[in-house]
């Protein structure tokens, strides 16, 4: 039976309030058999975590997987929204906008009295328009297969980042669970060598 | 105390909105805990891993209805517990759930490869946590185990603090005695 002023399991479970912790570290100064109680509970602690935590064999079903997906034409929707569909559709209502808008407020040009409208016309051919088009189309093309690439460049280039970031961070958990598992490997070692000693 | 740049309860609540993704990393982070948990209380790893499923899918469905995000780990561990003990009553619905013994439990977990331990201690130890009770047995688990506070165990068992104190004290009273035997000193 302890007499320390406050449950020694508590204080070595650490459920004691600071305020009271104190007191009995200064009672286990003076007191042979409850500093042994307390070396018992330590010991008992260290021989449990001889049991160690096992790897989860599989990994366990994330909300991504099939089980868990939201209806087909809520996955189309959001896919939909989240991807490059979403940028063109934008683009293009601004576009519709911007060209009304012009419509509507733009100043009627000068009517300028051509001297020979049908040498104005025939001085640009179909063929030579139909170029001209050809010529806008594709390097409009080629500028959003640029801009595609630049984005999925950027996404790849996140993607990497976070692959990076989150290996660091089980790295981290790994030293850290590794440096908390020695400790207490140490402690229970010189416990036992202890115990051995004559 | 493990680095996180992002705390669970932001990931709770944005996985409470429908955040998939901060859903995922919720459970690549609370995977291996509840699964250990899981795997002492029954004893069967394959019993783990489909409790484990199951919980984490419930917990899901249940997210919004969680008031706290930081009370998010009680809470986790109260799903387990009951998914666990609804296992052991399916299994065996004629015994009184303050008797139910997972399956199993004498005969002790087998210790993972990579342990530093003797493997007769781990063994030993296994041992002794099969003649605790079942109640006794998740009271050190949760404690020792899994870092839990009297009021996080009181909260994840449904019952007073002062249960879990002496479910747990008693315990130690036979895992002390089995394990530390009398005149042990110089643990740091």
């Amino acid at each position: 039976m302890s007499c320390s002023p406050f449950d020694l399991k508590d204080y070595f479970l650490k459920e004691l309030p600071d305020a009271n912790r104190q007191p009995v570290e200064d009672h286990l100064r003076t007191c042979p058999a409850c500093q042994e109680e307390l070396d018992r509970l330590r010991l008992t602690e260290a021989a449990l975590f001889a049991l160690r935590d096992e790897e989860v064999p599989q990994r366990i079903g994330f909300v991504s997987d099939e089980v868990f997906e939201p209806a087909r034409w809520r996955r189309w929707w959001g896919a939909f929204w989240g991807s490059a569909a979403q940028l063109g559709f934008a683009s293009a209502a601004m576009l519709s906008v911007a060209i009304l808008v012009h419509a509507f407020v733009r100043p009627a040009p000068p009517v300028r009295m051509a001297s020979s409208p049908a040498a104005t016309a025939a001085s640009i051919s179909p063929a030579e328009v139909q170029s001209l088009i050809q010529a806008a189309v594709t390097r409009s093309e080629a500028r959003q297969e640029e801009k595609t690439a630049r984005l999925v460049a950027d996404s790849l280039r996140r993607e990497e980042r976070e692959r990076i970031m989150r290996a660091q961070v089980e790295d981290l958990n790994r030293y850290l669970e590794r440096s908390d598992g020695a400790r207490k490997i140490a402690a229970y070692r010189t416990a036992a060598e202890t115990r051995l000693l004559p | 105390m493990i680095f996180r740049a992002v705390e669970d309860a932001d990931l709770i609540r944005h996985a409470a909105r429908g955040a998939v993704e901060a859903y995922n990393l919720l459970v690549s982070r609370w995977e291996k805990r509840v699964y250990n948990y899981l795997l002492r209380l029954t004893s069967n790893r394959e019993d783990a891993l489909d409790l484990a499923q199951d919980v984490f899918l419930k917990a899901y469905q249940n997210l919004r209805k969680l008031e706290d995000p930081g009370r998010f780990g009680p809470w986790l561990y109260r799903i387990a517990h009951n998914e666990a003990y609804s296992m052991f009553r399916k299994r065996r619905p004629e015994t009184d759930v303050d008797e139910l013994e997972p399956e199993g439990v004498g005969g002790g977990i087998t210790v993972g490869g990579s342990s530093v331990f003797p493997i007769e201690l781990s063994l030993a130890v296994s041992a002794v946590l099969g003649r605790l009770s079942a109640e006794q047995r998740e009271a050190v688990v949760l404690k020792v185990y899994q870092g839990f506070k009297f009021e996080e165990m009181a909260e994840i068992l449904s019952c007073p603090v002062s249960t879990v104190k002496s479910r747990l004290y008693t315990a130690l009273e036979i895992l002390k005695v089995e394990l530390a035997p009398v005149g042990t000193r110089g643990v740091s």
